[in-house]
């Protein structure tokens, strides 16, 4: 067994070298990993990709992207959340960052993490969603549209991109105020929920702008209203539920960037300085440009109002919405 | 027709620029050696790579990334017939008699049809996609939940036709199959389901674990402890080529194969994987020696590995008519597009048409380069048979490893490997087969899904399954199906499977 | 009499009876709406169903006793190996874990020479590194010091 205990040695060898990181220097001094939570081509990851590209100009220093998968973005986020708080380990998060960890507490599941294990750095984005249905449906105007819906509760159905998504809460956060129950079919992300209302199997969607764009100009979808705080810049007709009296049907899918909990001070103002230089790139207003994302660029107390009165919204939302009704 | 032809030189112009041309042949290049890969199919490639295109204009991303598509597509055979590991999710069905053919001698013969297949599938279907995208999209947009579920019900009669041996046996493993695709979050309640804890867990046990422990991890533990290691085969030049009879027994799977291939392709969502278990049933059913199958039967490789390359074609078809995300693999090619600042929409064609044409040309130049540069490896793929078994079988375990974790970057899936590999090892020592495993991991999610969302679009009556027509098509076409299957017993007559254990006895006695 | 398939029906019929008792925790939902724990229930039925067949009908199928086990040895020291891949994968990175596996793999399992062990084991792990993470740009994890 001589060769066996070569190997054992080999590997031990190999282990001794690997001795702990040497001492803190000025930060940055070593790649920095930016986390996306969800898989290469959806929102999270074309967001990262160019605020990895214009951080690493600011702060010359490298800025990865790696996609950490799974579980609606659960994987990623906790991945982070107990990562060392050394400034190395960043997250860009979305709005179900606020969900995920509600609706773990909805079950009586230990939660993967809290809210309160980041440390808000920027937002870098926001977008708000849009109410669509398909064309060949009687609805021209919201209004007419909540109206019919209060006349046949229960009758008129949405897709979403999945139970306690982002679309299923937006549509949620309409249809409380506005005193509606729609009917909701969950599919397995944005495309196949946008794949259900052009084939009509569905009668509504909240989506994001970017993506029924095309589909409105063609003629095949049809935009009612939007849950922004203003109106979208590409559809200047389409009023938004706070101008028709519904001010707590806001909704936006937003992108920001996270540090865990207990990172230093001086780190977290570094990063927050250069992420401030970052969204004045260019090379990054090009790219966001093309995704047809608007900015929305909010720090410190700013965002962190927005992050919390979003939570705060989103909390709520999953609440009412409670385990999906089935009986036991 | 006319137009379409003047299209297709504008395209030819765009797709034959040296450039474009290039990024064609890297992205075949590289989706070869994914799809050979373990693990690493077409969607894990192409999210992988994806980063790497945004420096590129769109043009060339696009046909990069369809060339990692379809060359993943190709390359999944070879492991699989080498090494009876599937190299993406839709070659498992190629594994059976790829490699029964590999053992046989005949491992050139296999690589050599199913390049050829593939070669075929993948330029007859992008000549459905360049005639018939815009009508086909329409009618693959009426495909909502019902019709999916008949659909995959449908699918689930394939297993019929996938064993030779018990009919108990392989219901039984695909009961279990499925029942392993019930763990993770239930995406109708979100309920977490069997997931202990594991947040991995949470979006279910994926297919490619499943398939390259059952398949491949199991093959390697039962063989590499055997006192007589499996002997080295030394492939002569004129065996690597297929025979007449080897050809004339493919042709009718590869072209049948094309057609089932596209037209599963083309539905939206991801039931492009069934179409090589369907081909592989269909090819059984109309075989004049059914018994062959799963001892080299040739028909076993060359229908399947058609129809999976056709059905990449085939996704296509929403995608670019429509600019709707039918699949994962569409809706990622999409993000490709937008990140390029193009708009995918239905005006695709209209707006863009160097981007589309370019792209369709591109398909036909690609699928001709995959064939000119894997016929000449099949010769040196061959000769990785020549490896002596204690050096191969390290190899072949390194990269499994590899490509299960690459998928997603998580060891839960390299420990799901594992455990399904332990599990392969003791069923294939009490004679169970384990290809209805993967079929039930696969169907399970889909066929619940489509189910309830059926039932939640229809407020809880059943009547929608009938009232609307393509659904109720399927399962009529399905009740007839299982008929059929039924009436040896009522007839009192003998299929092949009864006939087959017939002769069996007799040879025992004998 | 023990045959395969009645120690294969019994296990199976075990993996049922399991899978019923769990999904006590899930809701079963109703027909209209069936619940997360409605498929599970059903096809554990089904599972169960098939395995008491097996039992009873299996009396034909290969006798237990007559299925050679000669390599197990192999087969767990193969097993263990990749448990120890699985396990170290994460905490010493790609290139660690995979020249400890493969060597001993090939020098402790197989008995080939030193040289040729390392060599090859070396060559497989830090070969495949470089193209799929260097190269291709799969990530593959490091390990401390990022080695």
């Amino acid at each position: 067994m001589t060769l066996a205990r070569t190997a054992v040695l080999l590997s031990l060898v190999l282990l001794a070298g690997a001795s702990p990181a040497p001492a803190q220097d000025a930060y940055p001094s070593r790649p920095i990993t930016l986390v996306a939570p969800f898989p290469p081509g959806g929102v999270a990851d074309l967001t990262a990709r160019p605020v990895a590209a214009a951080l690493e100009k600011a702060l010359r220093n490298p800025v990865g992207v790696v996609n950490k998968t799974g579980a609606a973005g659960a994987v990623g986020m906790q991945y982070v959340a107990t990562s060392k708080p050394d400034g190395y380990t960043l997250l860009l998060a979305l709005s179900s960052i606020s969900i995920i960890p509600e609706a773990d507490k909805l079950f009586g599941r230990q939660p993967a993490f809290t809210v309160d294990q980041f440390a808000p750095l920027a937002l870098i984005s926001a977008d708000p969603t849009i109410l669509v249905v398909p064309a060949d449906k009687p609805w021209k105007t919201a209004k007419e549209f909540i109206e019919d819906a209060k006349k046949r509760p229960g009758q008129i159905s949405f897709s979403s991109s999945g139970v306690y998504g982002t679309l299923h809460m937006a549509m949620e956060l309409l249809s409380h105020p506005a005193g509606i129950k729609l009917r909701h079919v969950p599919y397995g992300g944005a495309g196949p929920a946008l794949t259900a209302i052009l084939g009509g199997h569905v009668d509504a969607l909240a989506s994001g702008p970017a993506v029924v764009l095309p589909h409105i100009r063609s003629g095949k979808l049809r935009p009612l209203a939007g849950w922004g705080d203003k109106r979208v810049a590409a559809l200047p007709d389409v009023p938004t539920f706070k101008e028709l009296g519904y001010p707590d049907a806001e909704f936006y899918i937003w992108a920001g960037v996270f540090a865990p909990k207990g990172t230093p001070e001086p780190v977290l103002a570094k990063l927050r300085q250069a992420l401030r230089q970052a969204v004045e790139d260019p090379d990054f207003k090009g790219a966001m440009d093309k995704l047809q994302t608007p900015i929305a660029f909010k720090q410190g107390e700013e965002f962190q109002r927005f992050f919390d009165t979003d939570a705060r919204r989103l909390a709520e939302g999953v609440r009412r919405v409670g385990k999906i009704e089935i009986k036991k | 027709m006319l137009e379409t032809l003047a299209n297709l030189g504008l395209g030819f112009s765009v797709a034959l620029s040296p450039p474009v041309l290039l990024y064609a042949f890297i992205g075949t290049v590289v989706g070869t050696l994914v799809g050979v890969l373990p693990g690493v199919g077409p969607l894990a490639g192409i999210s992988l790579l994806l980063p790497a295109t945004y420096g590129l204009d769109a043009t060339r991303a696009i046909v990069m990334l369809a060339g990692i598509y379809y060359g993943a597509m190709y390359g999944g055979s070879t492991t699989s017939i080498l090494m009876r590991i599937p190299g993406e999710a839709a070659s498992v069905m190629t594994c059976i008699d790829g490699y029964a053919m590999a053992r046989k001698g005949r491992a050139g013969a296999a690589l050599a049809i199913a390049a050829v297949g593939s070669y075929v599938a993948g330029t007859a279907s992008i000549v459905a996609l360049m005639f018939l995208a815009p009508p086909l999209a329409g009618l693959a947009l009426r495909f909502g939940p019902p019709e999916y579920f008949a659909l995959l019900l449908l699918g689930l009669l394939v297993l019929a036709y996938m064993s030779g041996g018990s009919m108990l046996r392989a219901l039984a493993m695909a009961a279990l199959g499925l029942l392993f695709g019930m763990v993770g979050i239930d995406q109708m309640s979100g309920y977490f389901r069997f997931a202990y804890g594991v947040v991995e867990l949470g979006d279910g046990i994926g297919i490619v674990p499943v398939a390259v422990g059952l398949f491949g991890l199991a093959e390697i533990l039962a063989t590499a402890g055997q006192p007589t290691p499996p002997a080295v085969i030394k492939p002569r030049l004129r065996e690597l080529l297929p025979s007449r009879r080897e050809w004339g027994e493919s042709a009718a799977p590869i072209g049948r194969g094309t057609v089932l291939g596209f037209l599963i392709g083309v539905i939206p969502g991801s039931a492009h994987i069934i179409s090589s278990f369907v081909s592989y049933a269909i090819e059984r059913k109309l075989s004049k020696r059914p018994e062959e199958f799963g001892k080299g039967a040739v028909a076993g490789v060359a229908g399947p590995e058609s129809a999976n390359n056709s059905a990449t074609s085939g996704a296509f078809v929403p995608m670019l008519a429509l600019g709707v995300p039918s699949g994962p693999i569409p809706a990622v090619m999409l993000a490709a597009m937008m990140v390029h600042g193009v708009s995918p929409g239905p005006f695709l064609i209209k707006q863009q048409p160097e981007l589309f044409w370019g792209f369709i040309a591109s398909m036909y130049v690609g699928n001709l380069v995959l064939l000119i540069l894997n016929l000449p490896l099949v010769g040196l793929f061959v000769n990785l048979l020549r490896v002596p078994y204690p050096i191969l079988y390290p190899s072949i375990l390194v990269f499994s490893v590899l490509g299960v974790y690459a998928v997603n970057g998580s060891v839960v899936d390299v420990w799901i490997m594992l455990l399904m590999g332990a599990l392969g090892y003791v069923l294939r020592k009490l004679d169970f087969e384990t290809a209805p495993i993967v079929l039930g991991v696969v169907l399970a999610p889909m066929i619940e899904m489509a189910l309830r969302q059926s039932l939640a679009m229809s407020d809880g009556r059943y009547a929608i399954f009938v009232t609307r027509p393509i659904a109720a098509t399927l399962l009529a076409v399905g009740a007839v199906l299982l008929l059929l299957s039924l009436k040896p017993l009522v007839m009192h007559t003998l299929d092949w499977r009864a006939r087959l254990a017939l002769a069996a006895k007799r040879e025992e006695h004998s | 009499m023990l045959t395969t398939d009645r120690v294969g029906g019994v296990a199976l019929a075990l993996i049922g009876l399991f899978v019923l008792f769990e999904s006590r925790k899930l809701p079963l939902g109703t027909l209209q709406n069936p619940g997360p724990a409605a498929m599970p229930v059903v096809l554990a039925v089904l599972l169960l169903g098939f395995g008491a067949a097996l039992v009873a009908l299996g009396a034909g199928a290969a006798r237990l006793a007559a299925v050679g086990w000669s390599e197990w040895r192999h087969a767990v020291a193969i097993f263990g190996v990749c448990a120890f891949a699985a396990l170290a994968l994460e905490r010493l990175g790609y290139r660690v874990t995979m020249v400890a596996a493969l060597a001993f793999l090939v020098g402790g399992v197989e008995r080939r020479g030193v040289v040729f062990t390392l060599v090859f084991a070396l060559a497989l792990a830090l070969g495949t590194f470089f193209v799929f993470d260097t190269v291709l740009r799969v990530p593959l994890p490091r390990g401390p010091l990022r080695f």
